[in-house]
This record gives structure tokens, sequence and C-alpha cells, in this order.
């Protein structure tokens, strides 16, 4: 396993304004991911798990503190400069799958490999479709599919494009057993082929043991 | 203000469903208060224009006086009486024919008389008749018989001195002219005349004030004498409004279209209010609250904090009614009824309930735990589609009137509201089909309209029927307004002058070209009665019924002769004349009740030999025209011979006037007359009709740009999640911002091209009914594009704001 830190997070601190002050949401988060490996965030409801995600994937700014992806500063670059830094290198899975509905499940699957100018968009789709057992799918529109076929198209569109990060917020959430099962087998299945690195956060404690390190994140400060 | 009562009216505003909802309210509450109120105004103008040509709101007439008894069913109701016949008035060297009217007090009943002090003087306008013992007269005898005010003038056997000059009589009758000289004055003057007697041909007119009952009437048609007829206002034909009618229906047309789009709009925007506030219903009638405490909490609020947005917005309408009464000079008090107040009133509440009330019912009736479950169907039922399609109805009731008039657009508007979007389907399922095969842009685009199409094609038919209303009302507003200038140049004849003879043709060019007038073509006339038709007396080839054919027939006619076909006239059948004598033109309403066809021959008297000749063709004559039109015109040649004299028309600047009378003092036989102020008042209206299409337009574009947003509002939830999304996988602003760019020019686009389409189509009948044949193809046909473009400006400003919500708060609602 390459042992490089592919994302570190240094000094983190995360404030909103609120009736009574400044409301601190995560307070100095420290955390390096290396590359391959898969990191699970776990935490009850309202420790910040989300909020630390959206941090990591340069969703949101820190109020102090940095990101650094690949070693190169990633929080401090302004928004355009973060997507296409995130588009280069990372994926994401989401509780709630976020297909874009007026998109075929191939076409979404399309949209990040497309987003990158890739001219074998079209034949990777297909072919990661293929992989998460869903060649049979490939024109049906998101509302025409059940949720654990979602979130197969989610999974293909993350690992389509090959990424060096796949960040996975609650993939199983909205999934009953059988099917949050059969997921996060597909997830770890195809993690560990692509050797991607995982920042996965949950509050399902067996899903987070399936991790090679788990991370637990209470008041706003995480602690191993 | 209280706190709860402050929060209740401020709070709906912080939700952007409720700022467009409140704004198309109010852009529809201001549109019908103006067309309810401006309705009224017009309907009461036409009404009492109507009344001011007849004389009266009913008019008894006959060739006797009225009978006593009559008079006594009559009582009760303020009348005026009129006697018009024709004398010939003789002086030293010369003998007159005039059309005199003799009036009683309390004349006029309807509009003013206008008079002046002398030939050039000043005019004023005055509610009264001549009164015993003066006469009043018109211009032309003035010129003809060399006379002044203060003059004396004698009419049968009784001598009367002129006390003033008579400009315009409210009750002059349709046409701007007349061709005999005028005479006003008492009726008890009459008998001393000594003029009418048994066996004297002249009309006795009893105006009446107001219309009787219909009992009073009916019993008053019991009593009548087979020379006498009941005349109504509703009766009255009023062609010179024609073109304001025309244009005031398409004003109509366009208000219902704005009060439609701004329904769509509120629509729209009350399910979404009421879609926001489900969870707080469901709360509700988990905590016990009754559907009646729900249907209160939710609708006072709205209500109450909708009130103002109201009120101030039919005060606007209505100050603006005020302003255009300000400006055309209309000094009565205001013509709206209690109906029209009532409805102008409940018109946008109606609105608001037929759209709110059917869906706060159906998220009543949902249980509540299904609601807070996500589990609740809230959408619109049979009975929200129902109100919603009856609101409008109910609303174009009250804004027509009368509903027979518009009924065939309404039907129009309805068919295409039906068949547009199933027309407009087929569109979507290919561009999806195309879609496929574009670049992720284009296709990301493509897919937000063709993915939704239960809100986009009501959307698309609403814009393309707005661009295409819009486009048509401008067309067919600025089609009559250039036929009108076309009429009515800036430098359109504003004197008319008759009787000048050939010897008077050298000094009158010479006057005009040092005064700058501009003078018209010239008209031989020939003053003439028909009298027989294919060798038939002409009264026996006129059934009574013919009033039209029996007025013109008992005066003498100008008869003309010409080798061109007058602009303002359209050949209906036959040829135009050719150049040999013997040919008549007739024109087409008179051929009609004369019952005239191509090939009759007529014999015409005139004070020399009788004119026969052979109708060739039959005209159309455009009579609003400020131009010379004639009955009978005949080829040239045909009128050698007879006593001729000339009438030509010229444009004089302002200021000239006084010049005339140096004009007059050379030739005083000439009759002038001036019809500036009558061109004054056209000019007038047709300025206010420009302006009010231009409002029209702009009215129509803030409905439709409010539909777009209200539509932009419903499907926000979504766009902001997708656009969350896409910058999650990478995409850059800019690539977004292109996707909407394109979305917005899509639909505008889309919207523009089928406007245009439909413009065209139907600019075929509309050219065939408003325009004679002629399609008003013009630079506005180019509007749709413009204000698609104005669409597009909106749509992308609107959803950029919704680029600049956080991702990831995006997506954690999602």
């Amino acid at each position: 396993m390459n042992s490089s830190p592919i994302l570190v997070a240094s000094h983190l601190h995360r404030s909103v304004p609120g009736p009574d002050g400044q409301l601190t949401l995560l307070e100095d988060i420290n955390l390096q991911v290396n590359a391959g490996e898969a990191v699970a965030i776990i935490g009850p409801s309202g420790s910040g798990k989300s909020t630390l995600l959206g941090l990591l994937a340069g969703l949101d700014a820190p109020t102090r503190g940095a990101v650094l992806l690949d070693g190169q500063p990633f929080s401090e670059l302004d928004e355009d400069a973060r997507a296409r830094r995130r588009g280069e290198r990372c994926a994401f899975v989401f509780q709630s799958f976020h297909l874009v509905t007026d998109l075929t499940a191939e076409e979404n699957v399309m949209l990040p490999l497309e987003l990158r100018g890739d001219p074998a968009a079209r034949e990777k789709a297909r072919q990661w479709l293929e992989r998460v057992g869903l060649a049979h799918r490939l024109q049906h529109f998101p509302a025409q599919l059940s949720g654990g076929e979602q979130q197969r198209v989610a999974l293909a569109r993350a690992f389509a494009v090959t990424p060096a990060l796949l960040f996975a917020d609650e993939p199983t959430g909205s999934l009953d057993h059988a099917n949050g099962k059969r997921i996060s087998d597909l997830l770890f299945s195809l993690n560990g082929e692509a050797g991607t690195a995982l920042v996965l956060v949950t509050h399902d404690d067996s899903l987070a043991a399936r991790c090679q390190r788990q991370l637990r994140l209470e008041s706003g400060q995480l602690h191993d | 203000m209280t706190e709860p009562l402050r929060v209740m009216l401020l709070r709906p505003w912080r939700d952007p469903a409720f700022r467009v909802l409140a704004l198309a309210l109010a852009v529809a509450a201001f549109s019908i208060a103006t067309v309810l109120l401006l309705r009224a105004e017009l309907d009461a103008r036409f009404q009492q224009r109507s009344a001011e040509v007849l004389g009266g709101e009913t008019v008894l007439e006959g060739s006797r006086p009225a009978e006593p008894a009559q008079l006594q069913l009559l009582a009760d109701i303020p009348a005026a009486r009129v006697m018009n016949f024709a004398t010939v008035v003789v002086e030293p060297e010369q003998v007159l024919l005039v059309s005199a009217k003799a009036v009683s007090d309390g004349w006029p009943l309807f509009g003013q008389v206008t008079t002046a002090a002398g030939r050039f003087e000043d005019t004023e306008a005055g509610h009264r008749g001549p009164a015993p013992g003066e006469l009043w007269v018109g211009d032309q005898l003035l010129d003809r018989l060399a006379k002044r005010v203060g003059d004396s003038l004698t009419i049968g056997s009784l001598t009367l001195p002129i006390t003033r000059v008579v400009k315009q009589e409210p009750d002059q009758g349709t046409g701007f002219y007349s061709m005999n000289p005028r005479v006003l004055m008492h009726v008890d003057d009459i008998p001393a005349t000594g003029i009418i007697g048994p066996g004297t041909r002249y009309r006795d007119e009893w105006l009446l004030k107001s219309r009787p009952d219909d009992e009073t009437l009916a019993a008053l048609k019991e009593t009548l004498r087979p020379d006498q007829e009941i005349e109504d206002v509703t009766d009255a034909a009023l062609s010179t409004l024609g073109p304001l009618k025309q244009l005031t229906l398409w004003v109509a047309l366009a208000i219902l279209l704005v009060t439609l789009l701004c329904g769509a709009a509120v629509y729209l925007t009350s399910g979404l209010r009421v879609r926001r506030r489900a969870r707080l219903v469901a709360l509700l009638r988990t905590f016990g609250a009754t559907r009646q405490q729900v249907y209160r909490r939710l609708l006072v609020s709205e209500v109450l904090a909708l009130a103002p947005v109201l009120v101030l917005a039919t005060g606007a309408g209505i100050a603006l009614l005020l302003w255009v009464r300000q400006q055309v000079g209309w000094d009565q008090p205001l013509a709206a009824g209690l109906r029209d107040w009532l409805a102008l009133a409940l018109a946008p509440l109606l609105l608001l309930m037929a759209y709110v009330l059917p869906r706060i019912r159906a998220l009543v009736q949902v249980p509540a735990m299904a609601v807070l479950r996500d589990e609740g169907n809230q959408q619109p039922g049979g009975l929200a589609l129902a109100a919603a399609l009856a609101a409008p109805l109910l609303i174009a009731m009250l804004l027509t009137g009368s509903l027979s008039e518009l009924v065939w657009l309404l039907a129009l508007l309805v068919a295409l509201a039906v068949l547009l979007p199933l027309l407009l389907w087929p569109l979507l399922v290919s561009l999806e089909k195309a879609s496929h095969h574009t670049a992720v842009v284009p296709r990301l685009a493509l897919r937000r309209l063709t993915r939704r199409p239960m809100l986009v094609l009501p959307l698309l038919a609403a814009l393309l029927l707005s661009l295409s209303v819009m486009t048509l009302s401008m067309l067919a507003g600025q089609g009559l307004l250039e036929q009108w200038r076309e009429k009515l140049p800036a430098e359109a004849p504003n004197y008319f002058a008759f009787n000048v003879f050939d010897a008077d043709l050298p000094a009158l060019a010479d006057w005009q070209s040092q005064h700058g007038a501009r003078s018209e073509p010239l008209y031989p006339i020939v003053r003439g009665r028909l009298t027989l038709i294919n060798g038939e007396p002409v009264r026996e080839a006129v059934t009574k019924e013919s009033d039209r054919a029996q007025r013109n027939l008992n005066r003498d006619l100008a008869l003309t002769e010409s080798a061109e076909l007058p602009d303002s006239n359209r050949l209906l059948s036959g040829a135009w004349l050719r150049a040999a004598p013997g040919e008549v033109s007739v024109e087409s309403e008179l051929a009609e009740a004369l019952q005239l066809q191509l090939g009759d021959t007529l014999q015409f008297i005139t004070s020399q030999d009788p004119v026969n000749v052979t109708v060739t063709s039959i005209r159309e004559v455009d009579w609003e025209s400020f131009a010379p039109n004639f009955y009978f015109m005949f080829s040239p040649g045909t009128l050698d011979g007879q006593d001729v004299t000339w009438l030509t028309s010229f444009w004089l600047p302002a200021g000239h006037g006084s010049r005339l009378a140096e004009l007059m003092s050379t030739m005083p036989h000439i009759t002038l007359l001036d019809v500036n102020a009558l061109l004054d008042k056209a000019q007038g209206i047709v300025e206010q009709a420009s302006d009010a299409t231009a409002a029209l337009a702009v009215l129509l574009v803030i409905a439709a740009v409010l539909v777009l947003l209200a539509a932009l509002l419903a499907s926000q939830q979504q766009r902001a999640s997708d656009q969350a999304l896409l910058r999650t996988l990478g995409a850059s602003d800019q690539l977004i911002a292109r996707v909407d760019r394109l979305e917005f020019l899509w639909l505008a686009g889309l919207a523009a091209g089928a406007a245009l389409l439909v413009c065209l189509a139907a600019l075929a009948p509309l050219a065939e009914a408003l325009f004679d044949g002629h399609w008003p193809l013009s630079p506005w046909l180019a509007l749709p594009l413009a204000v698609a473009a104005l669409i597009w400006l909106a749509g992308v400003q609107a959803s950029r704001r919704l680029r600049h919500r956080p991702a990831l708060d995006t997506l954690r609602q999602g």
C-alpha cells in the first residue's frame, strides 16, 4: 500500500454566527488520509460529521486551518479551482444518492467523465454500470430506479473517474438492511480493486469497522 | 402596530414565492381595475356619443308633430322638440337653399353646441340653442350671402337678426360636413314664418333625455302613425368609432391574457406556499386543530398580508383612470356603477381564493401523519383544476361586460391554451431524443425542459400566447394607427373650399402658394338629384324601409367626375370608370339601399340637361377619411355642359387663420369649412391609443416574466440540488451558468419562434378582417424576439441567485 498522504487537514476550525455570538461546529481538527487508506469518521447526529466531510472535500471553507490535497493547498483555492481539483481527484457517494434527475443512469455516470473532457465517457459509463449489475438499466432515469439501484449508479459514477479519494456520506443510510449490505459490499470491493482512498462518514459502527481506521467525532472534536 | 399583527403582515414577505404571488396579484388587480373603469367610461362615452348623434336617448319622429296623447305618455321624461326642414332664403341677388332646424328650449339634451360671435372669431361651447327672435347660421350661409353677425335674414315671412355663427351641433348626424348652408332658430318663431303648413315636407322630432320604460314604449308603439318611428341609442350606428372599438377589443383581450398569466403565476406560487406550509398544517392537525381553524390560520394571514398590496394596486388603477380622464378632458362624474366597483374589489380576491382554497382543502384532507412522513399527495385535485379554469372565465366575464364580442377570441384563447401544449408536446419529445446525442451542457439544458413537461408545456404555451397576443395587438393597434396616420398626416387638409368657380382657380392657387397652403386635387361639383332608376321614378324603386336611401334622395347630392379612384375608396365590383362619358360608380351602402346592380341605368336632374349614366362599378368608401368622398362619381366628360363649381381641400399652417378673411373678402362666394377641431381630436385619439398599446405590451411582458419566475420558484429545489451536485462533481461556475443560459435560450427562443409562426398564421384572417387584405408586415414582427430576449435575461438573472447558494447546504437539504 502506498503510504504517502493524499489528504491532510491541519487545525481545522469551523464556526457559524449564532444568536449568542459565534457557534463552534468543529475545533482544531487534524487528520491525515494516506493513498489507498479507508478511514471512517463516526459520531452521533449533530456531531459535525457532514460539516467535516464538506470541509475536507472543499465544498465549504474552514474558518481557520487548512486542507491539503496531494500536498497542495486545497481549502485556500477559490470555488472554481476547488471544483476543478475535486473533479480531477475526488468522487462522492451520498446518503440520498444525489443523481441528476434529468439524466439517465448512463448519463449520470458519464457526467463527471464528460466534465473532465473524457472522449470515451459513454463506453466507460457502460462498463461501470455493467460492473455494478445495471447493464439493463442504462436508459432509465433515477425516478425509474429503486433506492438500491440508484446508489449502485452513484457508486459507478464515483469509481468511473478512477478517483484518488472517495468521500462517502452515510452511503447506506437511506437503504434497508439487505440493500445496505449489498451496497457496502460493493463499495469496499470496488474500493479495494481500485486502491482508492476512502473517507467514510457514518453512524453505523459495523460499516465503520470495515475501514482500516476509525475516528470518532464528538462535540466538534476528533478522537482516535 | 401590535407585534402579532406586524408579524402576520410582514413575515410572508420573507418567502420569495409570496413576493411573486403578491406581485402577480398586484398586476392582475391593477389591470382589472383599469380595464373595468375604462370600459365603464368608454361605454358611457359611446352611449353619450350615440345619444348626441341621435339627439336623445330615444327619439319619436314623424312628418307631423307628435299627437297630444303621445306627448301625454312621455310627459314625465325631460324632452326637446326639433323641426328639420329645407327652405329657400331669398336675397336681392341670390336664392339659397338652406337646411333649417328649429329647436325648443332644453335643446340640446346631450352634448354641446359650438358657436362663435363672428365668422373668424373664437368658438365657444354651450348647452342651449337660439332664443326666440334669434337666428344662428352656419359659415357657408354667411359666405354665400355675404352676411355678418348682426345682419338680418328673412326666413319665410319672418325677418330675424343673425346673432351667432353655428360651428358644430351635437346631433349633426354622421358625416363631417353638410353641403347645405345651416340655419338654427327657435320653434316658437316657426308659426310666424308661415313655412310649415299642411303638406310641408319636414321632420318633427321629439327628443327624450332618457329611455322610456318598456311598458310606456310598448304603449307608444301602439299609437304610432304610419309616418312615425321610434329611434333608440342602441340602434344608432357609430361607424366613426369603428377603429377605436377594434382597438378596445384588442385591449380587452390583452388585459384578459395579463389576468390569465397572473392567474398562472398565482396558481404556481400559491401551490408552493401551501406546500411549504404543509408541515405546519400537519402539526396543527396533530395538535388537535379543526379544519376550520387551519383554514382560518392559513387564509387570514395570507389575505391580511396581501390586502395592502391589492389596495395599492387597485388604487394605482383608479389613479391611472383619473389621469386618463384628465388628459382626455372628461369632466362628467365617474361612469362606473356599483357592479363595476364590486367587481373591481372582488376579482383579485376571487383569483386568489380560486387557486388557494382548493389546495388548502386538499392539504387538510390528507392525513396529518402522511404529510409528516412526506407521503401525502398534495397534487392539485379535480376541484383545484376546475376552480383554476373557472376563475379566469368569471373574470373574463367581468372584464368584457358583453362576452358576445369577445366570445370568439376567448374561444380561440381557450382552444390555444389546450391545443398549444398538445402541439408543443411532440417538439419536446423530439428535443429529448436529440439531447441524447449532444454534449453535456446542451444536454443538461435541454433535459431541464424536456423532463418537466407538466411545468414547461403550460409555461411555454403561456409565453407563446403572451408573445403572440402582444405582437398581434401591437400589429393591430399600430396597423390601425398607421391607417389613421395615413388619413391624418401631419399636413392633412384642414380646410375645405366649396363653390369655387372656374374664374377663381388662378387666384385661389396664387393665394395658396403665397401662404404655404398645400392643395389637394380639385373635384368638379354639380348639384343634382337622382330621379330615375332603369327608367322608373326613384320613389317607386326605393322601398320605405331604406331610410338611408330616402335621406340621400331628398336632398341635392354633390356629383363629381374623376379619372382616378380616390385613395379612400375601394372597388368592390365592376371596373373603374373609363375615360368615356356615361358611366357612374356608386357607393356600396347606397347601392345596396337602392338595390342598384351593375348595368342599371340612372338619370339625374341638374340645373341643366339631365345626366344619363350606367352603373359600371360599386365602391366602398371610407367615410372616416378626411378627404372629399362622393356617393356618385361619373366618368370624365359626363358632366360637360353642366353648371360646375369646384371643391378642393388644402392644408394651411397653424396661425394663418386670419389670412382666410382676406381670401373670403376677395372671393366671398366661396364656402370654407374649417376641420381643425376635428383633426386635433382625431390626432389626440391616435396618440392616446398608441400609448395604450405600448402600456399594454409592458403589462404583458411583466405578466409573462412573473409566470416564468413562478415556474422557476416551483422548480427551485430541484434546480438548486442539481447545481450543487454538478459543482460537487467538479463543474465550474461558468459551466453551470452556460447550462442556465442555454436552458432559457431554448425556452425563450422556442416561445418566440412559435409566437412568430402563430402571428403569421393569424395575420391571414386578420389581414382580411382589419386591413383590407393587406398583410400588416412590419418591424413589430421582431417584437417576440426582443421580448424573448428580456425573458431570457430575467430567467438567467433569477437562476443566478440559486448558483450562489453553498453546495453543501443544498445537498444536505436534498
